[in-house]
């Protein structure tokens, strides 16, 4: 007997295309509204900010209102929505490290993403194994280390073993087999030079959350002889782009994880070519961007980028007219 | 924490130590309690939100010191041989002493505290009391009479270790041996105390417990309370189950108390509930049952003489 398989590809209508062209009919009455592509994808990231920054703002309000007990469960729980927009931004990572205890904060350039909000981070309790890769083999997935003991130490399947391989990005493998005391297999044929530092952990034990504390406080802390930072309760300390993190000994590759919460990609509507002078929508362009807030954000999208656009045009009506869009939602909610 | 098998339990999975779990269930660990506190107690529904973690650590270990000062049974014994400088060391985790014994010839002998300095500092005296200095300016110190003589046994005692019936010149009458028994001659003794074992007495400031001659070379059980903090090693703390509750009303009550603008009856109530807990827990811990009560009322009508 023959088996089907039928793939079905169902693509998604782009959400910006359906914003541009509200925006455009709305602009576009008495024919001197229109705003070019370039200055479409401006307004729109610009307004997708503003929406963003929105939810923290609608959420901390949702908890003053359940705390007020005027708000439901099941249906009615509107806390849970926000919970799940702001969760569809939500990235794990491990941090870079710079120097010693230091760690460079979620960067486009380090984990892949910068950040809007460090919600929490993480450290591993135990570094199971650590240290220089002394050789390659296996097809570049060989982990070989001639001083290392990884049987003795308890290294298991499945173990995280983090590297640095390029431009200080953390990359994550995963332990596949343990072939003896000098070497592993990992998941991904990564490993095509020596020397590059390696360590080991047990994703259990990754179960410490460091603590954010402020500069004026982190001194009076290490002082502390009961709250002192410890590897059981670490903490840490911001400055620019560097967290520091205490006590001094946690210091190794991939030891930091941080779950953030990431900006929104910038929107970008793109276009193939014009025709009769206009742009023809084609989502297939390899810088096109979605927005990536929820469907139901659509009107906020509009209203938004009607004020800027009619900022631009001086055309004090279309952002009356945005206003008047946005005041009736935020009053819906 | 997450539950243990029977193996990890009585073996810990075949790892060394062994016995490391022995017993563990009795406990809650501060990680547990700290951790329980921020998921349970608080949040942004709870009466407590937006404290630091410090904060909760400090006011779990706080609650946990203080039950280990007189809620826990939890005594810790040490046994070490008195040398020639007649000192005990106090141990790294002591907070307060319960008991000091002499153990010797299997008995375990509880001595007494003397109430008399029996240890002091000197400085180094001249002619005409004058004393001499260093170059940055402090006294030059000397060993005290009343460490040297004590440490030589020529230091008297009030608690008959002198003079008593055993150290009487005997005599010899028709063949057998006599001595001279002090009849009479105690009048004022402090009888709670009187007795021939040797004396301590605490030097907190100097960390270390001063014993008379007589404790030379002997072996001394130190029975004392720590604080629970297990040197500092956060992973280790933990409180007795039966004072969970407490721990985290305490916390509760701690933060609330010094928190600005919370109403004063939840204050109040926080800590009537932190109270309440306090005391059910040490009934708890007392372990009062029948079988108990009945071991002891089957004394009741034993014949004195």
């Amino acid at each position: 007997m023959t088996s089907f398989f039928l793939l079905i590809f169902v693509k998604k209508k782009a959400m910006i295309n359906a914003v541009r062209n509200t925006v455009l009919a709305i602009l576009n009455k008495n024919n001197y509204g229109y705003i070019s592509p370039s200055d479409f994808n401006l307004f729109a990231k610009q307004a997708q900010l503003d929406i963003f920054d929105e939810y923290f703002l609608g959420y901390n309000s949702q908890i003053n209102k359940e705390n007020g007990r005027v708000s439901g469960t099941g249906y009615a729980d509107i806390l849970k929505g926000y919970e799940e927009v702001i969760d569809t931004f939500s990235v794990t990572a491990s941090l870079s490290q710079t120097l010693l205890n230091q760690y460079s904060a979620p960067t486009a350039a380090t984990t892949g993403s910068d950040y809007y909000l460090i919600n929490k981070v993480l450290i591993y309790s135990v570094i199971t194994a650590s240290g220089n890769t002394t050789a390659i083999g296996g097809g570049n997935t060989q982990l070989i280390d001639n001083t290392a003991t990884f049987q003795t130490d308890g290294i298991a399947i499945g173990d995280v073993v983090s590297v640095v391989l390029a431009n200080s990005v953390v990359t994550n493998l995963s332990v596949v087999s343990i072939t003896n005391q000098t070497t592993l297999v990992v998941n991904v044929a990564s490993l095509t030079t020596t020397n590059i530092p390696y360590s080991i952990y047990k994703k259990v034990n990754l179960k410490n959350e460091a603590e954010q504390v402020n500069h004026s406080k982190i001194t009076m802390l290490t002082k502390s002889m009961l709250t002192a930072p410890n590897t059981t309760y670490p903490a840490y300390t911001q400055e620019g782009d560097t967290l520091t993190l205490y006590p001094d000994s946690i210091s190794s590759t991939g030891r930091v994880v941080s779950q953030y919460i990431r900006y929104p990609k910038d929107p970008k509507w793109t276009f193939v070519s014009l025709s009769a002078g206009e742009p023809i929508f084609d989502q297939s362009q390899s810088d096109f961007q979605d927005f990536e807030l929820p469907e139901d954000d659509v009107n906020n999208l509009v209203a938004r980028i009607l004020q800027y656009a009619g900022m631009s045009i001086r055309e004090i009506a279309t952002v009356q007219f945005g206003q008047a869009i946005e005041q009736q939602e935020n009053q819906e909610q | 924490m997450a539950y243990l098998s029977q193996y990890q339990y009585y073996e810990n999975a075949g790892t060394a130590p062994t016995d490391k779990n022995w017993g563990s269930y009795q406990y809650v660990t501060l990680e547990d309690v700290v951790n329980n506190f921020q998921l349970m107690y608080s949040g942004n529904h709870s009466l407590i939100n937006n404290e630091e973690r410090y904060k909760i650590l400090f006011h779990a270990k706080r609650g946990i010191q203080e039950l280990n000062y007189d809620a826990f049974k939890e005594i810790k014994a040490l046994e070490l041989t008195v040398y020639d400088n007649l000192t005990f060391v106090l141990p790294s985790d002591y907070v307060n002493w319960v008991r000091v014994s002499l153990y010797k010839d299997g008995w375990l002998r509880p001595l007494n505290e003397n109430i008399q300095v029996n240890s002091a500092q000197s400085y180094l005296q001249g002619a005409g009391g004058t004393l001499t200095f260093n170059a940055d300016g402090t006294v030059v110190t000397d060993t005290s009479s009343l460490d040297t003589e004590r440490k030589n046994g020529q230091q008297n005692s009030i608690y008959l270790n002198q003079q008593n019936a055993t150290d009487q010149i005997e005599f010899n009458s028709q063949g057998s041996w006599y001595a001279d028994y002090s009849i009479g001659a105690r009048y004022g003794l402090n009888t709670e105390t009187a007795n021939i074992n040797p004396t301590f007495r605490i030097d907190k400031k100097a960390g270390v417990i001063n014993f008379d001659s007589t404790m030379l070379n002997e072996n001394c059980v130190l029975e004392y309370i720590s604080d629970g903090m297990e040197g500092g090693d956060d992973s280790q703390v933990s409180v007795n189950k039966l004072f969970e509750d407490y721990i985290y009303a305490h916390i509760e009550y701690s933060i609330l108390n010094s928190k600005f603008n919370v109403q004063e009856y939840v204050i109040n109530r926080a800590r009537k509930r932190k109270t309440a807990l306090l005391r059910n827990a040490k009934i708890r811990l007392s372990n009062i049952h029948p079988g108990r009560l009945l071991m002891n009322l089957r004394g009741e009508n034993k014949w004195i003489k």
